[in-house]
């Protein structure tokens, strides 16, 4: 038996992970961590069966049963769509918007907003809007709750902005084909899947790095030819390498910004990625890999040697930057930041790292180091960290019950927080720690969202009595963690309301919208 | 206010130390102590537009002295004829008339061949650079903005000292520095319709905050509280614009009027930023008329509405539009211009040493273009928006404001007085 298996079956022996916290305080955690908060009643659940064992089960997903989502997504189009067809209809609905815009000015309009607002451009745009509200559905839907929160990690960790050009048709395959299948799976498998997806090596501009002095073979038909589908933002043939793709990987993907790799070695990486491409969105827009654009030279990168070998010397080093124990440690130091303390003790990702090692990246043996780890269950860790605004609105919808519905309205809600799905420009993904998330606008707006989810909570009944009111409520949303001073203060809110539903509403409101709930 | 805030600063201060709390909140709570109270003053104020979409500075500010410039733009060229002249060499298109005024009055200056050292014509890369102010690093985490916030502690006793108008705070404005994004002014705080339960309910997250103790949590929403009181004082749906000034219908004119409204409302504002888009003319761009001249139009109304407004007050304020990049020199097949290089920008108000085209221009002979086909960049975009902030803001420190770039006042152009 592997050691981590031992380590597992000792751990599942143990009944409270931590001395300090109850079983059922232990679940609220763990349903915090692992998942989107607590649905009302999940902590007694998970408190029953065990947490640990409902880890073990999370680690498991694909044994986790998940009937309900999966009649959900089928109400989603946009999984009907692979990215040939979404290409197509991103094609159809430019040249629609550019025939109308032509002949807006031939009519001498010079109304751009009218333009915009084309039938098959606005589709597409639903289509987008239905990308966002798919992760809502997800993530306040599923049982697996552990794959979605890793999804989430990765996609943002990996993360390709939307409104890139061609991202915009290559977006949805990344996330259903490129993270979905790999999120608990081997980061290795993973890197070297981003490296190849068409959304990635288009955003980070890998897809027009060619070595200097290289020509295609005629004919050669270049994605890049001027206004293809958008694709106008790089006119000519490309020339020459191009380093964004190089830097990224190797400062946010693998090794960290103090990775201690220099200049020379992004340079040396972009020269091992030439050549590494997509095709015409005709053909699928699919991952090519070009030979007549590969620099034929031997690089050094990090002190090794990668000989020439066109499309394998890239693989190669993906496998080599997956496991250097920079990498490990950036990215475990990551899922600690994500999963256990905005500044994660050493303790964690030390045990992370160490997992890492010996399962060779195995997703689910570092998950579970971070979680056996004391520091996971340690009281600093226990409601530490701010929500991000996606996990306060699903935590929100989680707990009060509320039916994510087709409508782009919670997405929307999340954007206003400040976290547009799939909207952040910079390849670093949204920030983890609260001095992000923290600021006055945006606590307002919280505050609002909060009195907006309030009204169609389900989860707590209409009590007459107020004090009871409270005590549902802070059971069901909060686990039994609100504070005296919130209790008196929603209290005296409630005293001249006669309507129990009018009651229900402004309690809920003040409980998801006060400072207890920000925290998880 | 001013003391209140003080002293839960100060206790705020002795708490978190022994808490251990995040460098961050220690950081913004530094900000606050030792301010000066806000008031009515005469601090420098800087409004920035973002023209998102890269504007064809040649049909902005026109070269009609140049004969390339007619013969690369057979159909999109504004005509001699209808060019509002400025010296003899450049003018403003038509559309910008209304400013004309300001430029006879030394208020307005215009900047040309000016943009990024990074060649990228990538829309997406280029606003990024523009607002990191790393030209050619993609990991910067904030906006330099926001670092002449992290710096410049002079207004940090304001909610209001930077303020995005918009959705969302755009990557300019990014940071740990606070800073604000209004959508709409009116609408600020809890979004309740009366403003009786308006005000209740505002009070009663007012209470469960205070209860929260120390953090940023709570120090974010007494800023927001004390914000949403700010502007409840200043009732900015009473507002009517000064003078007569006439804001053209659209979001433009509706942010620039929000932007005058906050300054008046004297709440220490110092730095605006908004947005205005609709500049990527690559179809049927127009000459005199048409979409680029709709879409100058209107910025020319909402810039000469927003300087009738302030009216004296634009002695402490400048104005500033900046743009990713500008056009092709020669027009395409689609009588537009595709992504070029340098790009002009306005800069207007008091402070500004108006009345001239600023920057080396460096012509539009093939030889003198950037890779033989854009304007080339003579005027790295730092140097202006650091000559900005150092001899109207005040700055001193520009090198942490734009890492990696040396700044000297050398390279200034001479765009704020002296």
């Amino acid at each position: 038996m592997p050691p981590f298996l031992i380590a597992t079956v000792c751990v599942l022996a143990v009944q409270a992970p931590s001395p300090s916290l109850t079983a059922r305080d232990s679940a609220f955690h763990a349903l915090n961590r692992l998942a989107y908060g607590a649905r009302p009643g999940e902590a007694d659940s998970v408190a029953r069966i065990g947490v640990m064992r409902w880890i073990e089960r999370q680690l498991d997903a694909d044994h986790v049963p998940d009937p309900r989502l999966a009649a959900r997504e089928r109400q989603f189009k946009i999984l009907d769509y692979d990215r040939a067809d979404l290409a197509g209809r991103y094609r159809d609905a430019v040249r629609e918007r550019q025939r109308m815009q032509r002949e807006a000015a031939a009519t001498g309009g010079g109304d751009s907003m009218r333009v915009r607002g084309s039938a098959p451009m606005r589709e597409f745009r639903e289509l987008g809007g239905e990308l966002q509200q798919l992760a809502i559905v997800r993530a306040a839907l599923s049982e697996r709750q552990l794959r979605e929160v890793m999804v989430d990690f990765w996609t943002n960790h990996f993360n390709v902005f939307v409104g890139k050009g061609a991202d915009r048709f290559l977006l949805p395959s990344y996330i259903e084909e490129t993270i979905r299948p790999r999120a608990l799976g081997n980061f290795e498998d993973l890197l070297i899947a981003t490296a190849k997806s068409p959304a990635m090596l288009f955003y980070l501009d890998n897809a027009q790095s060619v070595a200097p002095g290289s020509s295609p073979p005629r004919p050669f038909l270049s994605p890049f030819r001027r206004r293809r589908f958008g694709m106008n933002e790089t006119r000519r043939q490309p020339t020459g390498i191009n380093e964004n793709y190089a830097r990224e990987l190797l400062e946010l993907h693998t090794l960290g910004v103090d990775g201690g790799y220099t200049q020379q070695d992004v340079i040396n990486v972009a020269r091992i990625f030439t050549g590494w491409s997509i095709e015409r969105p005709e053909r699928g827009a699919g991952f090519v890999y070009h030979d007549w654009a590969h620099d034929q030279g031997d690089k050094v990168v990090l002190g090794q040697t990668f000989k020439s070998d066109g499309e394998g010397e890239g693989v190669r080093l993906l496998k080599f930057l997956a496991n250097e124990h920079a990498t490990m440690h950036h990215v475990s130091a990551k899922l600690c930041a994500r999963l256990v303390a905005d500044e994660p003790p050493d303790g964690c990702i030390d045990a992370a790292v160490a997992a890492w090692q010996q399962s060779r990246g195995d997703i689910r043996t570092v998950l579970r180091a971070i979680f056996t780890s004391p520091d996971f269950w340690s009281a600093q860790a226990v409601r530490s960290k701010v929500k991000t605004p996606f996990e306060f609105v699903v935590s929100a919808v989680r707990a009060t019950g509320v039916e994510p519905d087709d409508t782009p309205r919670l997405a929307q809600l999340v954007a206003r927080l400040g976290e547009p799905l799939y909207q952040q420009p910079a390849p670093t993904g949204y920030a983890e720690t609260e001095e992000h998330w923290v600021n006055s606008g945006a606590l307002l707006a919280r505050m609002n969202a909060a009195v907006a989810i309030a009204k169609d909570c389900s989860s707590v009944p209409a009590i007459d009595d107020h004090a009871q009111l409270v005590d549902v409520i802070n059971e069901l949303l909060l686990g039994g963690a609100m504070s005296a001073h919130t209790k008196s203060v929603i209290l005296e809110q409630l005293t001249d309301i006669t309507d129990p539903g009018q009651a229900r509403a402004l309690a809920v409101g003040l409980a998801l919208g006060g400072p207890d709930f920000q925290k998880q | 206010m001013t003391i209140s805030r003080r002293v839960f600063v100060k206790a705020g201060g002795l708490a978190f130390v022994s808490l251990g709390l995040d460098p961050l909140f220690l950081a913004r709570a530094a900000f606050a102590a030792g301010r000066p109270a806000v008031g009515p003053s005469d601090r420098p104020i800087l409004v920035c537009l973002f023209q998102r979409g890269a504007v064809d500075g040649l049909n902005m500010i026109v070269p009609h002295g140049e004969p390339e410039y007619y013969q690369e733009r057979p159909r999109i060229a504004v005509p001699a004829k209808d060019v509002v002249d400025l010296d003899g060499h450049f003018g403003l298109h038509p559309s910008l008339a209304p400013l004309k005024e300001l430029w006879d009055n030394k208020s307005l200056a215009a900047i040309h061949a000016i943009g990024s050292p990074d060649a990228t014509r990538s829309h997406f890369d280029a606003q990024d650079y523009m607002e990191s102010g790393t030209p050619g690093v993609k990991s910067t985490g904030d906006g330099w903005m926001n670092r002449y916030c992290q710096h410049d502690r002079e207004h940090a006793d304001t909610p209001f000292r930077a303020v995005a108008f918009g959705p969302q705070l755009p990557r300019i404005l990014a940071g740990s520095a606070p800073s604000l994004a209004i959508d709409d002014l009116q609408a600020f705080g809890l979004r309740v319709p009366q403003e009786a339960a308006r005000d209740r309910l505002t009070r009663a997250f007012e209470e469960l905050y205070d209860g929260a103790g120390t953090g940023l949590l709570a120090s974010s929403s007494r800023e927001g509280f004390e914000a949403v009181q700010m502007l409840k004082r200043a009732d900015p749906t009473q507002y009517r614009p000064d003078a007569g000034a006439d804001y053209p219908p659209g979001r433009l004119g509706k942010t620039l009027l929000q932007i005058a409204q906050l300054i008046k409302a004297d709440v220490g504002l110092e730095i605006a930023f908004a947005d205005c888009s609709g500049w990527d003319t690559h179809v049927n761009q127009g000459s005199s008329e048409g979409q680029l001249a709709a879409r100058l139009r209107e910025l020319g109304l909402a810039l000469a509405a927003f300087n009738r407004d302030l009216g004296d007050r634009m002695r402490n304020i400048v104005v500033l539009t900046m743009s990713e990049f500008g056009g092709t020199i020669r027009e395409n097949g689609n009588s537009g211009t595709d992504h070029g290089h340098a790009t002009a920008m306005l800069a207007l108000g008091g402070p500004v040493n108006g009345g001239r085209v600023l920057g080396r221009w460096p012509g539009l002979g093939v030889e003198q273009r950037f890779e033989g086909r854009d304007v080339a960049v003579t005027t790295d975009f730092r140097d202006l928006f650091g000559e900005i902030l150092t001899r109207h803001l005040g700055t001193t420190d520009l090198s942490s404001i734009f890492p990696g770039y040396t700044p000297s006042p050398a390279r200034f152009l001479g765009a704020i007085r002296g």
